[in-house]
């Protein structure tokens, strides 16, 4: 740095400590902006989270393969056109984080009592342990041991509605691929509870191979799934699942065709939290350009002393724009400070359970976690200082203007 | 030599409706090494003349030399670079910058012009010297006396060794013996250094010290006297 | 005299009193444009989750809310929905509700079967008028259904098709029916459409052994406004053994969903006040401290240091007034303008429909979304200036007018 460059800054410094009470304010403005930039982006963040994942747990995987026409006809009669152990032998073969085949059609169970539809899945439980949406912590009874377990796993909502629970027998019934009629009688082996109480209604578990059994589809299923590391980071899952299904008739879907509101929630996310920053940094704005016109005011006889010495305009406005950076980056230490305390503090959540069936509706479950990424507080603290740089140009460029003799001879 | 040429200069200014000649038809050349105070009535043109000088103001018409090259041609950033190593400045109101102290006051200059951290301290401390404020340097501006921050102002237009200082009404708001000591102080850099100093002025003491006396009315020079200082 | 001095004031650094009222209209427009998406919004989600089925006030068993079982009934349902349709302003329609496996030719789905009274459901539902083949049910219909226009394409159906509803009774034995349909319906909410069927009341029964039992009788009242009165009126006619469900309770998701987003909304609309106020605090503290001396002339003519703090709020207050005026006045034009074209953004339409909405919002306008945010900023801004009209509280006019300017 030249010693123009370094007397400008030096000068900036210290005109920003000239009135202290000014800078304090000022400070303390941009520092609740800041806060609250960071702050609720992560909280937003956490929720989004959230419901991608409590969203993804239950399709679940981040790349599905299906018969063509399932999606508009989720039916037994549209099964991916590959022997199950075939699938399984190249799913294997490929490595993924996690992968599961399976069969996921609509039935209707009945208690002695109630009756009620809802989704049947067929699943191998060895496989499902690691992602499913089941909390087998308070699984009530035990967990599928196998594919060929000949009992039913059903929600508490479900078996709150049925009256039945552990032990009792229901009876489910669907369809099978010719369309005749398929009944069984299933006893309930465990009862889960799940993330989100709408699952609990919906989904009912059964073993994979008992559940070929009963539809009549021998070694068939209705979806092979494959799971990465990150929801966020799906393609290169996607590529390599579209390879191994090569040359079958099959569609090969990532979670965001397949669930459209999650698929849209993280651009919307991405969206909201520049949308937010902006609107911040806006009402921040007029603050810092009228403090900083404020401070220029004050000095105009200086900045024409200055400028009579031989100071060129250019380090005039170096200066200036470097006061304002200073308030700037001063401000986003301690507004990321803070925003990085209060996440600490709250980092196991916060319980929004007196909002829980309006949350549900949002697919958020009742418990915030906030999630501070570092693309977000990025994000947030270039904004402010990249526009930050530009709202202090124009005060700046006032400064530089000034003519040193009208300047010189102002009255203060 | 000529250190100042100035050719027919006329500048005007309005005020409201009314036009005032603060220059009319202007010509003077002031030696190296000269002390010349310009004396004139509030309004008689004596601050446009320095300022013209100075390249802070432009005239409308005519020429300006300093050192021999024409000055009133050049750019805002060439008459920047001109200022800040040729020509020195002290302001009737002493204008130092509140935020440095005495030291960085001086150094300013330096600063700008790029000189080192090690060799603009020597030369800022040594300057102090000469103008009598030893072991003040650290001070800021409001804790020092009208006499001393105007001793800083003269530091601070010398340092950089400019060939020409120009002075607007240095002594306006000292008392007769700090303005005595100021002007002593002037004439010892002007006999040591060889600098030639403009000031402006209407204070008769500070005439008196004066070799040449030129005297303005109404934006022209209506007097010009040699003189032998006091 | 006071806001005279307080106005002249304003505009001795017009550049810092234009800056301080624009950051005040910018928020102030800002919230009315939220605010006013906020109301239109709420407004939207209510009347759209109410009026395809819930309807203002249902009349049910104790516990049905819970547990919407089967045997949990509401006995002579019909007879109960004609009398409330006698109260002046109500509509009353009775529906019995049930389960049943549907099967066409192709195809077997678990349906949600719902026995209507075909003259009376449309007054209490919207879900007949979105009949897109075919017809909606008639008196004198029987073995007749209406599907949702999903659960038809997914059993392969269209109008004049049989469909077979096999599930359980009242008793629990076993209950079958085959039925024609006679209308599709297309509704856009998913659930509906995919898994919901009306019947008339009088087959339901029949089939599901019902007797003259119904689940529910469907209320509404002229608008939501008038819920409350309707719900009293409702009461005093209600037999022993049912009660009386308002839609808040039969749907709290909804109240919940917008008490959630309200929650949100309320952070951000308190920054940006804050934001605002700091803004004022910042303009009123340099003005005070730069006209100390003027401050410091008038306290020592005489004039009551009270009445030098109020002519500051009265500053502050002014902006804040000008900040509302204009604020209002952008904000009004803008809000206006989407209330009749709409507002929608990218992504909006899947968002929308997960909470029954149309792909685009039209703010409405109503004082409180006019001037809500503006008063609040109002406010803070008056409250931010009372720390620097204290300030001249300690003002001493000797060393206020020694002060340097």
């Amino acid at each position: 740095m030249s010693g123009v460059l370094r007397i400008s800054s030096a000068l900036a410094w210290r005109n920003l400590w000239r009135n202290r009470r000014r800078t304090a304010i000022m400070l303390a403005a941009i520092s609740v902006g800041a806060w609250a930039m960071i702050f609720l982006t992560a909280l937003t963040q956490g929720m989004v989270n959230e419901m991608i994942r409590d969203g993804l747990s239950v399709l679940p995987g981040h790349v599905q393969v299906h018969h063509p026409d399932y999606r508009d006809d989720p039916s037994i009669a549209n099964l991916i056109p590959v022997a199950d152990g075939e699938l399984e032998d190249r799913f294997d073969a490929a490595g993924f984080q996690d992968w599961s085949t399976r069969i996921r059609v609509p039935a209707v169970i009945s208690s002695e009592r109630e009756t009620r539809g809802v989704t049947l899945l067929g699943i191998d439980p060895a496989r499902e342990r690691n992602f499913t949406f089941v909390d087998l912590e308070t699984l009530d009874g035990r967990f599928l041991d196998g594919t060929e377990d000949r009992g039913i796993v059903i929600g508490r909502k479900l078996a709150d509605t049925l009256e039945t629970r552990t032990g009792k027998r229901v009876v489910v019934m669907s369809q099978d691929p010719d369309n005749e009629l398929a009944d069984r009688g299933f006893r309930v082996i465990g009862v889960y509870r799940a993330n989100l109480p709408s699952y609990e209604e919906q989904f009912v578990l059964i073993g994979k191979r008992t559940a070929q059994q009963f539809l009549n589809v021998d070694d068939r299923v209705t979806e092979a799934i494959a799971i990465g590391d990150d929801f966020r980071e799906v393609e290169p899952v996607l590529q390599e699942v579209r390879a191994l299904m090569h040359g079958d008739p099959v569609t090969v879907n990532a979670w965001w065709d397949l669930d459209t509101y999650l698929g849209a929630m993280l651009p919307m996310m991405d969206g909201f939290v520049l949308v937010w920053v902006i609107v911040i940094f806006l009402a921040l704005s007029f603050g810092l350009v009228n403090t900083l016109v404020m401070s220029v005011f004050e000095r105009v006889r200086e900045i024409g002393v200055m400028l009579a010495l031989g100071m060129r305009p250019s380090a005039i406005r170096w200066q200036i724009v470097v006061e304002s950076m200073l308030l700037l980056v001063f401000g986003l230490v301690i507004g990321n400070t803070l925003s990085f305390a209060s996440t600490y503090a709250i980092r196991d959540g916060i319980d929004v359970s007196i909002v829980a069936e309006g949350m549900e509706m949002m697919g958020a479950s009742a418990r915030l976690v906030p999630d501070l990424t570092v693309d977000n507080v990025v994000l947030a603290n270039v904004v402010v200082l990249v526009l930050g740089f530009f709202a202090s140009l124009s005060p700046a460029w006032r400064a530089s203007r000034y003519d040193p003799i009208e300047a010189i001879t102002t009255v203060q | 030599m000529t250190a100042v040429r100035c050719v027919d200069l006329s500048k005007t200014y309005r005020q409201g409706d009314q036009e005032i000649r603060a220059l009319d038809h202007v010509s003077i050349d002031i030696d190296a090494g000269d002390f010349v105070c310009l004396s004139a009535p509030s309004g008689g043109g004596k601050t446009t003349l320095l300022n013209a000088i100075g390249g802070l103001d432009r005239p409308d018409s005519g020429e300006i030399y300093i050192a021999g090259e024409r000055i009133d041609t050049l750019s805002k950033a060439e008459l920047a670079e001109l200022r800040l190593h040729r020509i020195g400045f002290v302001f009737q109101a002493y204008n130092l910058i509140p935020v440095l102290t005495a030291r960085e006051n001086v150094e300013f200059v330096m600063q700008v012009q790029g000189v080192g951290p090690a060799e603009r301290r020597r030369q800022a401390e040594q300057i102090l010297e000469e103008v009598g404020l030893e072991g003040m340097g650290e001070r800021r501006p409001a804790e020092m006396s009208g006499g001393q921050q105007q001793r800083v102002a003269v530091a601070r237009a010398i340092v950089s060794k400019p060939a020409l200082v120009l002075a607007d009404e240095p002594t306006a708001n000292l008392d007769s013996t700090t303005s005595d000591e100021l002007i002593d102080l002037f004439t010892r850099l002007n006999r040591h250094h060889g600098t030639t100093f403009i000031i402006a002025t209407h204070d008769r003491r500070v005439m008196g010290y004066a070799r040449r006396l030129v005297k303005m009315l109404d934006g022209r020079i209506v007097d010009d006297i040699r003189q032998h200082a006091a | 005299m006071t806001l005279r001095l307080a106005w002249r004031n304003l505009w001795r650094q017009p550049r810092r009193t234009l800056l301080t009222v624009g950051a005040m209209v910018f928020s102030n427009v800002l919230l009315i444009f939220l605010i006013s998406m906020q109301v239109g919004m709420y407004g939207l989600m209510i009347d759209n989750g109410l009026k395809f089925s819930t309807g203002h006030l249902q009349v049910q068993a104790p516990t049905y809310i819970d547990e919407p079982k089967m045997r949990l009934t509401v006995p002579a349902a019909a007879a109960l929905a004609r009398e409330l349709r006698g109260i002046d302003g109500l509509e009353a329609s009775a529906r019995g509700v049930a389960f049943a496996l549907a099967a066409s030719d192709e195809r077997t789905y678990g349906v949600s079967v719902v026995g209507v009274e075909p003259l009376h459901e449309p007054s209490v539902s919207s879900l007949p008028g979105l009949i897109n083949a075919g017809r909606y049910l008639e008196e004198d219909d029987a073995a007749e259904i209406v599907v949702g226009a999903v659960l038809a394409k997914n059993l392969k159906l269209t109008v004049g098709d049989e469909l077979t509803l096999l599930g359980s009774g009242l008793d629990g034995s076993f209950a079958a029916a085959v039925v024609t349909v006679a209308g599709i319906f297309e509704s856009s909410i998913p659930d509906l459409d995919r898994g919901f069927s009306a019947i008339p009341l009088g087959f339901f029964q029949e089939t599901f052994f019902m007797g003259d039992a119904g689940h529910l009788v469907v209320v509404t009242a002229g608008s939501i406004e008038q819920v409350e009165e309707a719900a009293v009126e409702v009461g005093e006619r209600l037999p022993d053994g049912v009660v009386l469900h308002d839609w808040d309770a039969l749907e709290p998701a909804l109240r919940q969903s917008i008490q959630a987003d309200l929650g949100s909304s309320f952070f951000l609309y308190f920054v940006l006040v804050v934001l605002v106020a700091f803004g004022v605090l910042n303009t009123q503290l340099m003005s005070v401290l730069e006209r100390t001396r003027e401050f410091g002339i008038v306290l020592a003519l005489g004039l009551a240091p009270g009445r030098v703090g109020r002519l500051v709020l009265a500053e502050s207050a002014l902006m804040g007034l000008l900040g509302m005026a204009l604020g209002a006045l952008f904000g009004g034009l803008i809000v206006s303008y989407l209330s009749i074209n709409g507002f929608t953004y990218p992504g909006m339409e899947e968002m929308s429909a997960q909470f029954n909405l149309p792909a685009s919002i039209h703010p409405r306008v109503t004082l409180v979304s006019l001037f809500a945010g503006p008063l609040m900023v109002l406010v803070f801004a008056v409250l931010a200036s009372i720390w620097p009209a204290l300030r001249l509280r300690r003002l001493e006019p000797v060393v206020a007018m020694r002060a340097a300017v």
